[in-house]
């Protein structure tokens, strides 16, 4: 009875037999609960909110209303959304493949002993450096009819190009900032890639006689093949998300030619206040980065098998 | 044990974060809630004031009508104009004398980023006492609940009409829902032709004779005053805006109407972008536009909207007055004439006339309300000053009498223009109007569709959000 009695004085945690194992997991979690919680509150609560907010019609200043799948069902048969997401596969597809050449070209250059190395790196990085905002202020003038950009191609005979005034060539405009300002930052990462390579492969390589070709396909390759696959997933999902650019330069235009996907999202949100149908936007923007990256991880796992 | 216990622990603490800080959305429950059928007929604008003197302090309140004496901080916001910006802050200054007890904090947004501002705010429930918003979007507000109306004692006044005879017949039509008046504008303006006479006058052209009345004298023009040098256009006769939708659909409404059609119902409830009238009047753009510009080739943006006229690219652009301040400190100078919207018939001129308006937000402490309603009352009281201040025309009787009218340029004519005016449509789903007009100039201006067909789309595109 004393023993029962003095087992129930005891303080709870003292009663549960905890092993090292589970205090060092509880202690982790401990640990962990601020960065959890920040997660929990700013990113996934937000993401959940959105799933249920595309589930409804809501339009900030009046109570939203479930309509359950209604947003997604319209979205499908919409020929403007349709035409959105067409062009942002356009500008991620013809922005991210030079965007990979370029940048691993780049580092490979950069990597080997050039006069001046430091320098160069520096001002390649340059353009990420430079926010958004004032990038595309900056391209605006240039594309100018009277712009360098123009300038520079009057000098091979090219006549002027409407750059932002075109629905044939707005994208292309965009494009071209884009690559412009993702190659240093994913070169910055391939040449991480590239350091971490043993310089003694290169070196048994040479002994054997192998090209500086042969060396490339068959010890850089092989070897940057995780940063490759990371320089990919993300050059993939910043490009989906393109948003600031397209904005300030053309707002989608002209005649939508440059109206991607985030910043149709934006406009149906902010100046039509369809926050519902934003957010259905969102969560197919969401599903294609997934489905593009879940395919690419597993392109690459089949390549290691 | 370990892993599964591990496993709880983490999905209870996410449980436990999600359900600590999982409110729904919380929108402003709609207060006195007007039904949505209220919706604001497009009204013809103003005519020209004559009767009344100008108004120059604010009149006297209403017998028995106490103005809160404790201290009260009210926020304003307004879009960013800069002589309007200039204006303001000196407004705010001398209201500080009149009213000691009254703080005002003022933020200033982009006219493109007011209205997203201005709804998460009031969504946020976190909006500013007195508000500033393109008149086409007070219907929204409205109709959503969260506009308080006009307090009628701060303005001395007995009735909305007495309210409403202050101002020029139609000059508060934009801000009046269901027999209420909610807004009070500080410009209505209409939009004329800008002439440069410099570029007239060097293509052998006398401004005065030569200013064209109809789209048709425009056209005639053009061959003069284009001009290209090898494959660039070094001068531009005319031009149609192309860097705001919103611009796109105040160019085309007028135009639409010049032909005998409207682009909206005056319920608001039916959308006719594809009508004859409206074929006729972007067929006629695109015929303009091929004659006298070159849409490819401008420096316009939503900011600097008069640019190439600034800058002396293109010969004549459509504008308000506000324009004025800008036009004069360029280098065009004084070196400009301003005639009327150019009309298909002009025996029967058709004109727009659009404007921004001061609004309340009805979610506010009753003593804040009654300050922002007299500071609104106190910002309105010089008419003259915001028309030689910032180039507004505000829709008030007498301002045509002011000195400052009188010393404005072309007062009269942006005057007779307010007089034939519409004003801009008025719908809660304004921008999706005008994104879907813009896309059919566009498509047609830089991509060669048919008029008809660009206008099918943007009509079925309207229709679909009308219906919903």
């Amino acid at each position: 009875m004393s023993a029962l009695t003095s087992t129930q004085t005891r303080p709870i945690w003292k009663r549960l037999n905890w092993n090292v194992t589970t205090k060092q997991a509880l202690f982790a979690y401990a640990i962990l609960f601020p960065t959890i919680a920040i997660l929990a509150l700013f990113r996934f609560f937000p993401m959940l909110q959105a799933f249920y907010v595309s589930l409804t019609e809501y339009d900030l200043l009046r109570p939203p209303k479930f309509i359950g799948l209604e947003n997604f069902i319209d979205l499908v048969q919409d020929p403007l959304f349709l035409s959105s997401a067409r062009i942002s596969i356009m500008y991620v597809v013809l922005s991210c493949v030079p965007v990979w050449v370029l940048s691993l070209g780049l580092a490979v250059l950069f990597n080997r002993h050039i006069v001046a190395k430091n320098f160069f790196r520096s001002a390649a990085f340059m353009p990420v450096v430079m926010p958004a905002v004032v990038n595309a202020v900056v391209w605006t003038f240039m594309y100018h009819q009277d712009g360098v950009v123009n300038t520079v191609i009057g000098w091979f005979g090219v006549d002027p190009i409407p750059w932002l005034r075109s629905s044939a060539w707005a994208l292309w405009a965009v494009i071209i900032i884009g690559i412009w300002r993702a190659t240093p930052y994913y070169m910055v990462i391939f040449l991480a890639g590239l350091q971490a390579i043993p310089e003694e492969y290169y070196e048994a390589a040479q002994i054997d006689g192998a090209s500086a070709w042969s060396q490339f396909r068959h010890i850089t390759l092989p070897l940057l093949k995780p940063t490759t696959l990371l320089v990919m997933v993300m050059s993939v999902i910043v490009a989906m998300k393109v948003f600031a650019v397209p904005m300030i330069m053309t707002g989608g235009g002209p005649a939508d030619s440059t109206r991607v996907l985030p910043l149709m999202i934006y406009q149906t949100a902010f100046e039509f206040f369809k926050m519902g149908r934003a957010a259905a936007m969102s969560i197919f923007l969401f599903a294609a980065v997934m489905i593009f990256t879940v395919f690419q991880i597993r392109l690459f796992a089949r390549g290691e098998e | 044990m370990s892993k599964r216990l591990s496993l709880v622990l983490l999905v209870v603490i996410l449980l436990a974060v999600i359900a600590a800080c999982a409110p729904a959305p919380t929108p402003i429950p709609p207060t006195a809630a007007p039904k949505p059928t209220d919706a604001p007929k497009p009204t013809t604008a103003p005519a020209q004031p004559t009767a009344a003197p100008a108004t120059k302090a604010p009149e006297p309140t209403k017998a028995g009508f106490a103005f809160p004496t404790e201290n009260i901080t009210i926020e304003v916001w307004w879009h960013e104009y800069a002589p309007m910006t200039a204006y303001v802050k000196e407004l705010i200054e001398a209201y500080k004398k009149v009213r000691p007890n009254v703080t005002v904090n003022a933020t200033v947004a982009s006219s493109t980023d007011m209205n997203t501002k201005l709804t998460a705010a009031l969504a946020a429930g976190t909006g500013p006492d007195v508000m500033d918003a393109d008149a086409s979007y007070y219907v929204a507000y409205y109709t959503k609940g969260v506009l308080e109306p006009a307090n009628l004692d701060v303005f001395g006044v007995k009735t909305y009409q007495e309210l409403a005879d202050k101002y020029v017949p139609g000059g508060l039509a934009s801000g009046t829902f269901d027999g209420k008046i909610y807004t009070l504008p500080y410009q209505g303006n209409s939009m004329s032709l800008f002439l440069n006479n410099k570029l007239f006058a060097a293509a052998g052209l006398d401004v005065k004779k030569d200013a064209p009345k109809t789209w048709n004298d425009l056209m005639a023009l053009c061959t003069k005053l284009k001009k290209v040098e090898g494959n660039r256009t070094s001068q531009k006769a005319f031009e149609f805006p192309y860097h705001s939708p919103r611009w796109q659909l105040q160019d085309l409404q007028p135009m639409t109407e010049q032909f005998g059609g409207k682009l909206l119902s005056d319920d608001g409830k039916t959308a006719y972008l594809n009508s004859p009238e409206a074929v006729k009047a972007l067929t006629l753009w695109r015929d303009v536009t091929k004659a006298c510009g070159d849409p490819k080739n401008t420096k316009n943006t939503a900011s600097d909207p008069n640019k190439d006229f600034l800058d002396g690219f293109t010969a004549m652009w459509i504008t308000g007055p506000w324009a004025t301040p800008q036009v004069t400190a360029s280098p065009v100078k004084n070196d400009f004439t301003v005639v009327g919207l150019p009309q298909v018939d002009p025996a029967k001129p058709k004109t727009m006339v659009y404007g921004w308006a001061w609004g309340v937000y009805n979610k506010r402490p009753d003593k804040n309300k009654i300050a922002a309603w007299d500071f609104v009352k106190f910002m309105l009281s010089k008419p003259d000053e915001w028309l030689g201040k910032a180039g507004f025309v505000q829709p008030v009787k007498g301002v045509s009498d002011s000195a400052t009218a009188k010393n404005f340029p072309f007062f009269d004519v942006h005057m007779k223009d307010v007089q034939t005016a519409t004003w801009y449509i008025r719908s809660e789903f304004v921008n999706e109007i005008a994104q879907a007009v813009g896309r059919a100039v566009d498509s047609v201006v830089y991509d060669g569709k048919d008029p008809k067909a660009a206008l099918d789309e943007a009509q079925a595109a309207v229709e679909k959000v009308l219906k919903k």
